[in-house]
């Protein structure tokens, strides 16, 4: 497992523009991997991971198994303001689920 | 008499039969799992087992320009990864109005790895990490206003990583 236990978000000011960073907690396994008993691990991974600034939906993040171990993303959002709201929900394959929020800085 | 109690046997067993069917149809269906909360989850294209039948599903029959308005970078440094299991990729443009971004790997057993949908609020660059099985094309295609633009890299790969 990678170090990350939670999920982590951070939003900062640049240029005037936001740059958001997500880092999720999630192992990401495709199915078709063993473990080290030769049994395979069921597929689990995060399926969709949505973005809103201010109650305002602005990214959808739609993932295949591809995506590695304890995703990672970074982007940009035209504008906005320190203590604009940043929230992040994901769901899985599993339909487990799970949010973060932070404030931009 | 005992006529009309068969016949009122028969009808409901005909609509218990019904109900069960209609039941075993839905479960079948995929309805009844949790996936159904993710409704929107494009299950065709991210099952798609070529690179042609994944952007077919994604983002329909258009015809896709190869172009160098899309920039993008994979791998450190560019076009090597040591570990395929978590390769980086900065896919960048200046095309204005971008509503979906998606990212393929051509040789891993499903192509498609990722895909974005923009609101007009978002900007480029957008970077994260991607599993890659074995060397292999990778391509990001982005439509803009309704037009298919790409670009593709071939990225080597020390150890693969999609086992």
């Amino acid at each position: 497992m990678g170090l990350a236990v939670k999920d982590r978000l951070r939003a900062k000011l640049k240029g005037g523009d936001t740059t958001v960073r997500i880092l999720l907690a999630h192992p990401m396994d495709t199915g078709r991997a063993n473990n080290e008993q030769g049994e395979l691990i069921p597929a689990h991974f995060i399926q969709d991971i949505r973005c809103w600034r201010n109650k305002e939906e602005v990214l959808t993040i739609k993932c295949g198994t591809a995506t590695s171990r304890n995703p990672y993303f970074s982007f940009v959002i035209a504008g906005g303001a320190s203590d604009d709201t940043i929230v992040i929900r994901w769901v899985d394959n599993l339909g487990e689920k799970g949010k973060v929020e932070t404030k931009v800085q | 008499m005992a006529n009309n109690t068969t016949h009122i046997q028969r009808r409901s067993v005909l609509k218990k039969a019904i109900s069960v069917s209609t039941l075993a149809l839905i479960a079948t269906s995929g309805l009844l799992l949790p996936r159904i909360l993710l409704a929107h989850w494009p299950t065709d294209a991210f099952t798609a087992e070529t690179m042609e039948d994944a952007l077919l599903a994604l983002l329909g029959e258009a015809e896709v320009v190869d172009s160098s308005v899309v920039k993008f970078k994979v791998g450190s440094p560019p076009s090597y990864a040591v570990n395929g299991a978590s390769v980086p990729i900065e896919i960048h443009s200046d095309l204005a109005n971008i509503e979906r971004v998606a990212i393929v790997v051509e040789k891993n057993p499903f192509p498609l790895a990722m895909s974005l949908d923009f609101s007009s609020a978002i900007k480029l660059p957008f970077k994260t990490m991607i599993k890659i099985a074995e060397d292999s094309n990778v391509i990001a295609v982005i439509r803009a206003e309704g037009k298919l633009y790409k670009a593709s890299r071939f990225v080597e790969v020390d150890i693969g990583g999609c086992a």
